[in-house]
This record gives C-alpha cells, sequence and structure tokens, in this order.
C-alpha cells in the first residue's frame, strides 16, 4: 500500500466532548444496527456471567447434595443459553462488522464527493498524501471506534457489573473486596495501555526510517557503488536495525508485563477470598461452588478490564482522526457558484479580462491590473519564464480561481453571475503533463464526452492524429493504459489527452504546451493534432515551440505578474524587445535539437523559453 | 563491526536449506537456545497455571470444611499468589525471551539483506526491478518475523498447554480425560477449513480496497482535469461503484466471521457441557471427588478454546514461509567480490588507459561494444559521441569494473584491468552524472558521502565554491545542514550536478567519467558548471559523455560512436578535415546562424 511510505504524525487531541459526540452522530443513520448489536452484545455479556453462576448451581444444589435431577435441569438451562448466545454472538459480530463497513463507507463517500467540490487551493495547500490517509485510514478508525470500541466497552462494563450483581448474591462481604480490586485494576491497565500504545508508535516510526533506508540505497545504488560506501552505509543502518530492536524488545516487554501485573493483582484477591472464604464455609455461610465461582469470576474479570483500558487508551487516536475527517468535510470551497448562477447552455468565447488583479499569497500578486480582450476563435499565445503568471491566467479563466480584483467577463457577462458547470462543461483542456486515468484508450478519450459513440471516439483520435498509434496496440482501443497512463510514452498520453479535449467539443480551449521532448514523428503528430483542435475555436496556449507560437493570433509575453509585450509574431520581432530575445534562443535550441542525433530522447527536458528555475507558479 | 558479532551480523548464505522450516530453523543460530527457554517458560507458566487449579482441587477436598485451622487457609493462599507469581513471572520472560529473539533475527536478517542489495552486481539491479526489492525487504521481512514472534511460539503454546492440561486431566480421571478431546479434531478442521477461505476473501478485500484507493489517487491527482471537464459527477460514480463494492466485500467477510465463531462456540460448549455433566455424576456417584470435578472443569476450558485459533496460525505459517521464499532467492545470489584481484599498487593509478580491441555483451546477448582500440595518456581528455544505446555508457562503466569486459585486453597503468581489486579502482575513479542521485540527508553530508575519511568544513566549503555551489547552499534555511529532499530543499538538475562536482573534488579521483549534459539548465548556470567541470578534469584522465558537438571541441580525442563501435576519431581540428558526420553537424550550427538571420529580418 502506498500508505506505507506515510509517516504517521503526532496525535496530540485531548478529549474533546463535541468531536466524540459528533463521531457517535455517525452511526445514527442506522441506528437499527448499533441498538442490534448493542442489545446483542449485553445480553451476550449477561450470559458470559451467568454461566459461572450456573456452575456454582451445579455444584451445590447437584452434586454436593447428589440430586440428579437438578443437575439435568440446570444442564439443560445451560445448553438453552448457549444456543441463544451462539444467537446474540452472530448478530453482535454480523451487526458490529457491517456497521463499521457502512460507517468508513458513508465517510469516505462523503468525504470524496465533498473533495469534488472542494477549489484549486484546497488542493494546492494539502498534499495529497494528506487527503489520503484522511479518506482511507482515518475513517476506518472512526468507525472501530463507534463499532468494535462501543462493543468492547458495552460487553466489558455489563460483564463487570453483572458479575460483581452475582457475586453479591452468593456473598456480599467478599463482593465488596473484589469490588475494591476493580478501581486498581483499571487504572494500572489504563496506564500500561496507553505506555503501549507510545511504545509502538515508537516502533513504526523506526520502521518507516528502516523503510526508508532500503528504499534509498536500492534506487541510490550505482552511487553506492561507485563511491566505495558499502561498508558506512551497512554500519548506519546497523544503527537504524538496533535502534529497531531495542524499541521492539521495549514495546514487546511492555506488553509481557501487562498480564502478569494484572493476575498477581487478581491472585492477591483470590487469595483473600480463599482465606476468608474458608472460614465463611466453615462458618457455613459461603459454599463450595460459591468458592469456585468467585474464583472464576476474578480470573476472568482481567479481560473485560484490559478491553476497557484498551479503547480508552487508543480513543485519543480515534479523536484526532475523526477531527482531521471532520476538517475535510467542513472545508468550504472558495470557489463556488453564486446564487441565481446560470446556464445559457452554450457560449460563444468572446472573454474580455477587465483590470484583474489577483494572488494565492496575500503578500505575492502574481498579476496585476491585468486587461485582455479576445475575440471569439482566437488564438491567445502566452509565452514568458516559468513564474510570470502565464498559468494563473488560463486558471482565472477556468474560473479554478476568481479575480481578487477586477472581473472576468464570457459574452460580455461576469462570469461569475454563470455557473462553474456552464464555464468548466464548455472548455477543453490539455495539459503539460497529461493525466489519464485507468481503463482503456477508450474511456480515457470518452471522458470529454460521456455520451460519445465509439465512432465519435475514433473521429476525435483521428483529428489528434492519435488513430494511428492506438489501432497498432495488440488491443486497441480497448489496450489498458495503467495506473495514471503509465503504460504508455509521454507523447502516447499526449496525443489521447488531446483527442479527450477534441472530443468534448468546447468552445473555449486551454492549452499548456508539454516541454519534454519526444521522438521526432510524434512531435510532429502533436503539432499536427494541436493546429486542427484549435481550429475554431477561442484558444490560449501557454506556448514553448516555435510553431505553435508563430501561428497564434496574438502573442503575449508575461513576465513578473504583467504583459510586458503583446502583438503578432511579426510585430514582436521588429520590436527587438524580451520576445526577440526569447525567440532567437528558443530558434537555435530547437533547431540544435533537431539535428543533432547525439541528443538524449523522451528523458531529457528540452530547452524551453524558461529564463530562470523557478517553481512552477501553482 | 562485521563479521565480529554472530548475533547482529552472519553470512547468511550458509544457513540456506531447500526445505523452509529447516531453513528458518537454521536462520535462528545463535538464537535457538534463547528461543527454547522461551518455549520452555512458556511450559513452567502452564504448569503453574494447571497446578493453581490443582490446589483448588486440594483445597475443596482436604481443608475446606474440614476444620484444619486458619494456619493451612493461610498457605493455601499463599500458594495462589506464589502459583500466580511463577505463572507470571515465566509468561514474562517467555514474553521477553521471544521478542528478544524474534527481533534479533529479524534485525541479523535486515541487516544481512542491506549488504547484500548493495553488494550484488550491476547486471543484478539492471534486470531487477525497485519496487520488487523494497517489497521484499519490508513485508516479506516482517512475515518471517511474525512467524518467529507469534506463529512458531503461538503454536508451541498450544500444544504445550493442551499437553500438560492434557495430562492432568487423565492424571485426575482418564476416563474423563479421553472423553473431553472428542470434539478437538472437528474443531481444528472447521478453523483451518475457515481460515483458509477467510483468508482468501481477505485478500479481496484488500485487493478491492488497493482499488479504491487507486481511484481515489487518480482522482487527487489528475484534480486538473476532473475539474476541466467538469466530471465531478462521473468520478464520483466511479468511487462509489469500488466503494460500495468494499462494503460488500466486507459485509461478506463479517458473515463469514458471524458464523464461524457462535458455530464453534456451539461445538466446544457441548463438548464442554457434556463433560460437566459426565463429571458431576461420577462424582455424585462418588467415583471422582468433588474438588477433581472443579478441576476437570477449569482444565477442560484451557484445552478446548484455544485450538479454534489453530486454524489461523497454520494458515499465516503458510504465508511466512512463502515470504521466507522469495527472501531466499535474494540471499543466495553471488555478491560482487569488492577486494578479488592480484594487483594492488600502493599510491594512486597514473590514469593510462589503454583498450585493445575490446569487447563486451551482456550474459549471451548480442555484442554492445566491438573492437575498441583507444590508448589515452595519464591526463588526457576522451569525449565520446554517440546516440542513444551507441555503446558510450557501456564503455565508461567497464573502467570501474561495473560490467567485465567479455573479450579483448584493458590496461591500466600497464596491467591488465581485472587485476584490479573493485574497490581500489572505484576508489581511483569519480563519476559525475547526467542527473546525479542525492540522499535523504544532508547537503554536507551528500558532499562528504564518497570520501571515506573525515573532512574538514574548510574542505567542504572549498570543494563547493570550486563547484560553484557554495552561494546556493548558503540561501537555503540551514545552509549546509539543509535536507535534501522531501523534508528539506529540492534541487534542480544543475544544482544536484554540481553538489556531485564537489562531492567528486573532495574524492579526489585519478580518473574522471562526466556525463556532460547542460541541455536542462539556463545559460548562467551553464557556464558557472562548465568552469567547474574545467578545474575538476585538470590533471585527471577524463571520459565525457557528451550530447552536443559544441561542448567537446578541447577535447584530447573525439570518438564518435555506433552500434557498439567506433566510427569516427580524432581531435577536433582533425575531424574536421576529415568531413564525417562529426563534421555535418559541426556545419548545422552555422547554418542555423543563417536561418535564424533570414527569419528574424524576413518579418
Amino acid at each position: 500500500m502506498s500508505e506505507a511510505y506515510f509517516e504517521e504524525e503526532e496525535f496530540t487531541t485531548q478529549f474533546n466532548g463535541k468531536t466524540v459526540l459528533r463521531i457517535l452522530k455517525q452511526a445514527l443513520p442506522h441506528w437499527k444496527m448499533l441498538i442490534g448489536f448493542v442489545a446483542a452484545i449485553a445480553v451476550t455479556s449477561v450470559l458470559d456471567s451467568y454461566f459461572t453462576y450456573l456452575g456454582k448451581r451445579m455444584i451445590d444444589e447437584g452434586i454436593a447434595v447428589g440430586n440428579r435431577g437438578a443437575l439435568a435441569g440446570i444442564a439443560a438451562a445451560y445448553v438453552g443459553l448457549m444456543l441463544i448466545q451462539a444467537v446474540t454472538v452472530f448478530f453482535f459480530i454480523r451487526n458490529a462488522g457491517v456497521l463499521g463497513e457502512r460507517i468508513t463507507y458513508d465517510l469516505r463517500k462523503k468525504m470524496f464527493d465533498h473533495l469534488q467540490a472542494l477549489s484549486f487551493s484546497y488542493y494546492s495547500r494539502t498534499p495529497i498524501g494528506w487527503i489520503m490517509s484522511r479518506v482511507t485510514s482515518d475513517s476506518e478508525r472512526i468507525a472501530e471506534l463507534v463499532t468494535w470500541g462501543l462493543l468492547d466497552v458495552v460487553w466489558a462494563t455489563m460483564n463487570i457489573t453483572t458479575a460483581l450483581v452475582f457475586m453479591a448474591t452468593i456473598n456480599a462481604r467478599l463482593a465488596l473486596v473484589v469490588f475494591a480490586m476493580v478501581p486498581i485494576l483499571v487504572y494500572v491497565a489504563v496506564r500500561f495501555k496507553t505506555k503501549i500504545i507510545v511504545e509502538y508508535r515508537n516502533v513504526r516510526k523506526v520502521n518507516s526510517k528502516i523503510t526508508g533506508a532500503y528504499n534509498e540505497n536500492i534506487t541510490g545504488v550505482r552511487v553506492v557503488k561507485a563511491l566505495c560506501r558499502e561498508e558506512r552505509n551497512l554500519d548506519e543502518f546497523g544503527g537504524l536495525t538496533g535502534e529497531m530492536y531495542r524499541a521492539a524488545v521495549r514495546a514487546a516487554w511492555l506488553s509481557a508485563l501487562f498480564l502478569p501485573t494484572v493476575q498477581i493483582i487478581s491472585a492477591l484477591v483470590v487469595g483473600v477470598i480463599v482465606w476468608y472464604g474458608g472460614l465463611q464455609v466453615e462458618l457455613g455461610a459461603l459454599t463450595i461452588g460459591g468458592i469456585q465461582a468467585f474464583v472464576s469470576y476474578i480470573t476472568f474479570m482481567m479481560w473485560p478490564i484490559q478491553d476497557l483500558a484498551r479503547v480508552y487508551a487508543g480513543m485519543q487516536n480515534s479523536i484526532a482522526s475523526a477531527e482531521r475527517v471532520f476538517s475535510l468535510i467542513d472545508a468550504v470551497p472558495e470557489v463556488q457558484d453564486r446564487e441565481g448562477a446560470v446556464d445559457p447552455g452554450t457560449i460563444a468565447g468572446d472573454i474580455v479580462f477587465d483590470h484583474v488583479s489577483f494572488r494565492y499569497e496575500d503578500d505575492k500578486p502574481v498579476l496585476q491590473d491585468f486587461s485582455l480582450q479576445v475575440r471569439r476563435g482566437e488564438t491567445i499565445a502566452l509565452v514568458g519564464p516559468t513564474g510570470g503568471g502565464k498559468t494563473t491566467i488560463v486558471n482565472l479563466i477556468g474560473r479554478f480561481y476568481e479575480p481578487k480584483e477586477g472581473r472576468i467577463l464570457i459574452d460580455g457577462r461576469d462570469y461569475t453571475e454563470l455557473s462553474l458547470h456552464a464555464i468548466q462543461s464548455r472548455l477543453g483542456v490539455v495539459l503539460q503533463t497529461p493525466h489519464l486515468f485507468s481503463g482503456s484508450v477508450r474511456e480515457n478519450i470518452r471522458y470529454g464526452r460521456l455520451e460519445a459513440t465509439d465512432q465519435e471516439v475514433e473521429e476525435a483520435a483521428r483529428i489528434a492524429s492519435a488513430h494511428e498509434f492506438i489501432v497498432h496496440m495488440p488491443k486497441g482501443y480497448d489496450e489498458e493504459v495503467g495506473e495514471g497512463g503509465n503504460l504508455l510514452s509521454v507523447g502516447q498520453k499526449q496525443l489521447i489527452s488531446l483527442a479527450r479535449a477534441v472530443l468534448a467539443q468546447p468552445e473555449i480551449l486551454i492549452m499548456d504546451e508539454a516541454t519534454s521532448s519526444v521522438d521526432t514523428l510524434t512531435e510532429a503528430l502533436i503539432q499536427q493534432g494541436m493546429e486542427r483542435v484549435m481550429e475554431g475555436r477561442t484558444t490560449f496556449v501557454i506556448a514553448h515551440r516555435l510553431s505553435t507560437i508563430k501561428r497564434a493570433d496574438r502573442i503575449i509575453v508575461i513576465e513578473n505578474g504583467g504583459v510586458t509585450e503583446m502583438g503578432t509574431h511579426a510585430e514582436l520581432l521588429r520590436a527587438k524587445g524580451h520576445y526577440y530575445r526569447l525567440y532567437t534562443r528558443q530558434f537555435r535550441a530547437e533547431r540544435e535539437q533537431g539535428v543533432n542525433p547525439f541528443a538524449e530522447q523522451e528523458t531529457v527536458e528540452a530547452p524551453a523559453l524558461v529564463a530562470e528555475a523557478v517553481p512552477a507558479d501553482d | 563491526m562485521a563479521a565480529t558479532d554472530k548475533r547482529t551480523y552472519l553470512d547468511l548464505r550458509a544457513t540456506l536449506s531447500d526445505n523452509r522450516l529447516l531453513g528458518l530453523w537454521r536462520l535462528a543460530t545463535g538464537y535457538r537456545l534463547p528461543y527454547l527457554w522461551a518455549t520452555l517458560s512458556l511450559a513452567v507458566a502452564t504448569i503453574a497455571k494447571t497446578t493453581t487449579y490443582l490446589l483448588l482441587a486440594y483445597f475443596v477436598d482436604h481443608v475446606l470444611g474440614q476444620n484444619r485451622g486458619t494456619a493451612i487457609l493461610a498457605w493455601v493462599a499463599a500458594g495462589f499468589v506464589g502459583l500466580a507469581a511463577l505463572e507470571g513471572g515465566s509468561s514474562l520472560l517467555s514474553g521477553w525471551l521471544t521478542a528478544k529473539t524474534s527481533e534479533g533475527i529479524i534485525r541479523r536478517l535486515r541487516n544481512y539483506l542491506f549488504d547484500q542489495v548493495q553488494r550484488l552486481s550491476f547486471a543484478y539491479h539492471s534486470k531487477t526491478k525497485t519496487g520488487d526489492l523494497i517489497q521484499r525487504s519490508t513485508s516479506d521481512v516482517d512475515a518471517v518475523r511474525r512467524f518467529y514472534a507469534d506463529q512458531a511460539i503461538g503454536m508451541a503454546r498450544i500444544a504445550i498447554s493442551f499437553a500438560i492440561n492434557w495430562a492432568a486431566l487423565l492424571n485426575l480421571s482418564w476416563q474423563l480425560g479421553l472423553i473431553s478431546v472428542l470434539v478437538i479434531p472437528p474443531v481444528v478442521a472447521v478453523s483451518v477449513y475457515f481460515f483458509r477461505r477467510v483468508s482468501k476473501v481477505y485478500e479481496g478485500y484488500q485487493e478491492q480496497e488497493a482499488k479504491l484507493s487507486t481511484v481515489l489517487q487518480e482522482n487527487l491527482s489528475g484534480v486538473r482535469v476532473v475539474k476541466a471537464f467538469a466530471r465531478q459527477d462521473y468520478e464520483r460514480a466511479k468511487f462509489e461503484a469500488e466503494n460500495i463494492e468494499k462494503f460488500r466485500r466486507g459485509k461478506k467477510m463479517t458473515n463469514m466471521h458471524a458464523t464461524y465463531w457462535p458455530l464453534t462456540d456451539i461445538l466446544c460448549g457441548v463438548q464442554m457441557v457434556g463433560g460437566y455433566i459426565v463429571g458431576a455424576l461420577m462424582a455424585i456417584n462418588g467415583d471422582i471427588s468433588v474438588g477433581t470435578y472443579l478441576a476437570y472443569t477449569a482444565l477442560i476450558t484451557r484445552i478446548i478454546w484455544p485450538m479454534r485459533n489453530l486454524g489461523r496460525l497454520i494458515v499465516q505459517t503458510s504465508t511466512g514461509l512463502v515470504s521466507y521464499g522469495r527472501l531466499v532467492e535474494i540471499i543466495k545470489q553471488d555478491r560482487e567480490p569488492m577486494d578479488e584481484g592480484d594487483y594492488l599498487p600502493e599510491g594512486p593509478v597514473r590514469g593510462e588507459v589503454a583498450f585493445d580491441r575490446v569487447s563486451f555483451a551482456y550474459e549471451g546477448d548480442q555484442a554492445v561494444l566491438e573492437d575498441i582500440d583507444l590508448h589515452c595518456a595519464p591526463g588526457a581528455v576522451v569525449a565520446l559521441l554517440g546516440s542513444t544505446g551507441s555503446g558510450k555508457t557501456s564503455l565508461v562503466n567497464l573502467l570501474p569494473r561495473f560490467y567485465e569486459y567479455s573479450g579483448g585486453s584493458l590496461r591500466l597503468d600497464g596491467v591488465e584491468l581485472n587485476r584490479y581489486p573493485r574497490r581500489y579502482l572505484r576508489q581511483q575513479i569519480g563519476i559525475v552524472e547526467q542527473e546525479p542521485f542525492l540522499f535523504s540527508r544532508s547537503i554536507r553530508e551528500n558532499i562528504t558521502y564518497g570520501v571515506g575519511r573525515e573532512v574538514s568544513d574548510e574542505e567542504v566549503e572549498a570543494a563547493a565554491r570550486a563547484a560553484a555551489i557554495h552561494d546556493v547552499i548558503m540561501t537555503f534555511p540551514e545552509g549546509y545542514k539543509t535536507l535534501v529532499g522531501e523534508k528539506g530543499v529540492t534541487l534542480s538538475g544543475g544544482q544536484k550536478q554540481r553538489v556531485s562536482i564537489a562531492r567528486t573534488l573532495l574524492k579526489n579521483p585519478r580518473i574522471l567519467i562526466l556525463d556532460d549534459s547542460t541541455s536542462s539548465v539556463d545559460t548562467e548556470t551553464e557556464a558557472d558548471i562548465r568552469e567547474a567541470l574545467e578545474k575538476l578534469m585538470q590533471d585527471r584522465t577524463t571520459f565525457i559523455i557528451a550530447h552536443r558537438v559544441q561542448s567537446v571541441q578541447n577535447a584530447d580525442a573525439i570518438l564518435v560512436m555506433d552500434k557498439g563501435r567506433i566510427v569516427e576519431r580524432g581531435t577536433h581540428q582533425e575531424l574536421l578535415a576529415t568531413g564525417g558526420t562529426y563534421r555535418r553537424i559541426y556545419d548545422m550550427q552555422a547554418r542555423i546562424e543563417a536561418e535564424l538571420e533570414r527569419e528574424v529580418s524576413g518579418v
């Protein structure tokens, strides 16, 4: 599992009543199951205690007085109750188990649905691994608390209570002694379990370090060998496994110490019972069966107490999990439909930026007072260094973010009056690093328009120049692309994502041209595909290739959050400014790449219009 | 360290066996005695527990109601506490010894695997998937750990508990003893059957969880696509399908458990009640005492109930054995002998390299290099040009003996290369890769990684300055102590390369292998790197894997390679004069400029 490398975070949350209530609320929609398993476990628990009492009656009313009839009666009751208990056991396992799965299911559904509504800003500040662990493991931990945790608590409390009641019926004074023992046991057990949890968390931490060390030494094995680091690495690793050894033995030692400690405390009480009870028997106040029952009750009592302690000690973790899950569910999408937002059905594709400013973080403006008018069908090439604001512009057009100041008009209308769906369903997007989903090639293209027929899918693939390579794959359009499309090459992924955009028949097209170099043939196919896709559509392209840039109707050079130059290719070249420098550099690089047989293919980033190595702006 | 402490480092190849159980037994070498002690302590604990019940029987039969005074009551009470202490002490000892041995065995296994993996040959690594190796080193090792920590000792516990309690029972009354175990064979059979099935179902359940994770992961990483195509509802439906399937499978598994446990409850319960009745009747008839009856009811519990878990242990053991088998496949591989070779010079090499009709092929495959002739004087610079797969990387890989040449003669300072021990050779050779691998350690540790001696801060800084990376490092939050990677700073390709240059400067090798690729960095950085490389190359025999004609012009010899052969060779001037591929590509440069001029002026 991918989670394996995800380091567990510290749990610092304290007991929080509100969160516990909200956790319990998760079970409310399924209250029948909840009541079902609580009732079933309660009956099971009472019967467990009653069996011991029946054992006592067997001795006192049967054996001691030689009454075969009574014996038969008690045995019959025993068997009958046992069958009833089998039924209640069936129900508590089934109800608790199914309820647990159901709550996990509910929580995951809720989180996933909500994630679809959350805005880009949420994703840009929350790492994927973080979200993954909320949806996968945190949800399970909550379900576990509501089901098995609650079950253990009910079982344990019922068991202890009924045992005490039976003991009190047998001999009230002795029962008091046991009564005094319970809190001591609970205290000791809770202390132990809390410590044990901490120790095992420590073991897991060291374990993830070991995994990390393996991971790195295996991926970096060439360097290790070239630099003859084997001995020192083993030395360091030996330190790590030594640490692991000590942590694990310590945790195991604590676990092994727990039961004997509890047992010895119980044995002390048994000693008292034997001594004092023995005297009572001699006085006739206690029977043999009574003593036996006491001894059984006491020796068994450590199990419910251990369960209570375990649930209590683990509760902190569950509460922390719950708080993380609830914080995800409660997150408010930053971009959402305004009240009365409309969906006009179609969009012509006239776009106006009206004095737009934008920033991701409050003190770092990315775009300042940006204005631009685009007529339908126009192709706009955005060029300039990474971090200059190109991606921000296309993010704003798609309304993945909204302007902080100024307006964006689509067909003359402030686009916040439209619904998100109205804009985004009219959009076609081709990303720099194409993202595909597991499934067949066909399914991936159809992602652009779900109701498209097979013919339409193929037609789109033809337009995007993807058809040729697809039909040459063993299963053609039914070929699986693998997780994230990793069975295909970068170039193939690009072609498929083009086809996907074609199929969507968008009015507005957004393209982020890839910078990674692919072989010349694929390169030509992509170019050809792109040109066909752009025909007749309002297109914004973050361009890296000269051919793409040159055929744009307008070129906008963006640097430091603003437009430094704007115009056609010819105009800008004549101006001999920023664009001129970018163009000549790119021209040399591209040509050289084209004719150099010694250049590495597919692996090396082609020199694009990138002036410096700044982290990407989203 | 090394081989001194057998309990931490041991050559595990000697312990391998075709019989997996025997192999696991031998893997425990050095830990077997404490492991046996752990088992023995378990037996002591069981005996103490059993004796407790016998004491109870004695108490009921001979003390209770006999008016034998309070002293004997006190003794019996003390007996109960004493036996509990003995039982507790022994089980603690057993738990502790089990942990010490199983963790000890695993520690040694981890150490060995780690070392094994880093000492396997390049050929092995190039044909083995990284993920597979990591998987084996982590989850398979853990499965073997559970074998020692849970399964073996767990089965021993059940067996011991059965043997001791049954013996005690037979001793009390052999008739009772015999009828009390009737249910065990069916319970064990059902248990094995159930756990075998449920572990299959559980696998399916886990697979479904993995599928669900994949959908989630793809959705999250593809959030731009999802939003751009407004496919939220489609994604919800996709997730729902996997989510509900997971729920269904969980329900199925729950139902299996909900059937198994009460069913075996009834099986075991019927046996117990039956035993109770027979025992009670015997007691009424006077065949056994009441105390015996009491002891019997306690002992029978300890014989029957644990049997329900036997199936789980048996099934899990079989997965542990499979994991062990997978580890054996790694352990049995041959290591690369680092010190093999009969020629070990005192000081460093001079760096004179001579290839004489050298050829090379990966195991039984077609030749990758053929007829390589090359002679270079100490300190010379040799540039290799050629397309991907032309053999230039294979050629330089022969020098540190990452691979062994299969024909011809390759001499270093006049001595055949394979007479030098690998360790010595690798200390003499420095490698700067195109995209160097850096470790998740501090920058300083990355720079001193291969030096093999203590290095002063001044030295590190001097190397970093020479590699034109010092200024960059100083901008990081913690300077040289800044961690590289996820938990620290992410370095660009060019920065990584310069760290690697600093590393190589400190190592100060006589021979240098450079993968010269500056295409991913900007002009300014390129100049810095070039300068740093110039410094590095001074007085060292250098092999450059080049990707552009422009970057090799100063080399003493330029080799153009194609399909494993050298097709053109000479200095820059010579190659220009010859007029081959090299010349053609060089000329292209001038043409590009002319073309650009036309382009720009034509608008």
